[in-house]
């Protein structure tokens, strides 16, 4: 997962490597996402989310269609 | 801290947890002779450890070492995602880990990385719990995420 400039930019460097355009997210959609994946990473008692939970959470962030789907 | 491999689930939460608490500390993975060191336990019985965690995608090894190479959201190996945190550095696997360093460490941090269309830099900065503005930039997931752990390092 990149960081680039803009939607522009991503459609030129996935073009230069024959790559399919993937999800993109605006930053604010990547904290939430982030912030709801890790925020209790260093916990003890932290566990692996199942595919159920961790699509409900990119749904909860707008992360929804083929892409994004972890369930088949 | 004592831990005993007796109860294998709670052996490895300690396991994991000694490997976050040493990232966090030192900014590098403890090795598994460190840990057993740590928590006075041999260095086979942190491996095999080390092992199960990996299959559990809890933590990404060098592959044919028992090394840790991820230990989400945190890198072993220099990236080009550098998460400033106070006068730390960490780097990050991806720009997601990148802003989920402060997320976990509960903490204001700097991102520092780069387009890689053009090369020039980009930041992001959390504050307070939030993203600071001006937030610019566009997050790209290449890979479905169905087949992200393919290939983990490629995603």
């Amino acid at each position: 997962m990149l960081l680039f400039r803009s939607e522009e930019h991503v459609r030129r460097w996935a073009e230069g490597r024959g790559i399919p355009l993937g999800g993109t997210l605006t930053p604010h959609q990547g904290w939430r996402l982030a912030d709801a994946w890790f925020h209790d990473r260093l916990d003890l008692e932290w566990r692996r989310r199942t595919p159920e939970e961790a699509q409900a959470l990119f749904a909860s962030i707008g992360l929804t269609g083929p892409f994004w789907d972890l369930l088949g | 801290m004592v831990a005993s491999s007796g109860d294998v689930d709670s052996f490895d939460r300690s396991i994991r947890l000694e490997v976050y608490r040493t990232i966090v500390a030192d900014g590098d993975p403890p090795a598994a002779e460190d840990l057993a060191a740590e928590l006075r336990v041999t260095p086979p019985e942190v491996e095999a450890s080390l092992r199960r965690l990996a299959d559990a995608h809890a933590l990404v090894l060098q592959p044919g070492t028992s090394a840790i190479w991820m230990a989400a959201p945190f890198s072993a190996v220099p990236t080009p995602f550098d998460v400033s945190v106070g006068d730390r550095h960490y780097y990050a696997n991806c720009i997601w880990d990148a802003l989920g360093i402060p997320s976990c460490l509960h903490a204001d941090a700097r991102i520092d990385s780069s387009c890689p269309d053009c090369a020039e830099p980009l930041q992001l900065e959390v504050h307070d719990g939030g993203l600071q503005e001006p937030a610019d930039g566009v997050l790209h997931f290449a890979i479905p995420a169905a087949r992200w752990w393919e290939d983990i390092g490629a995603t």
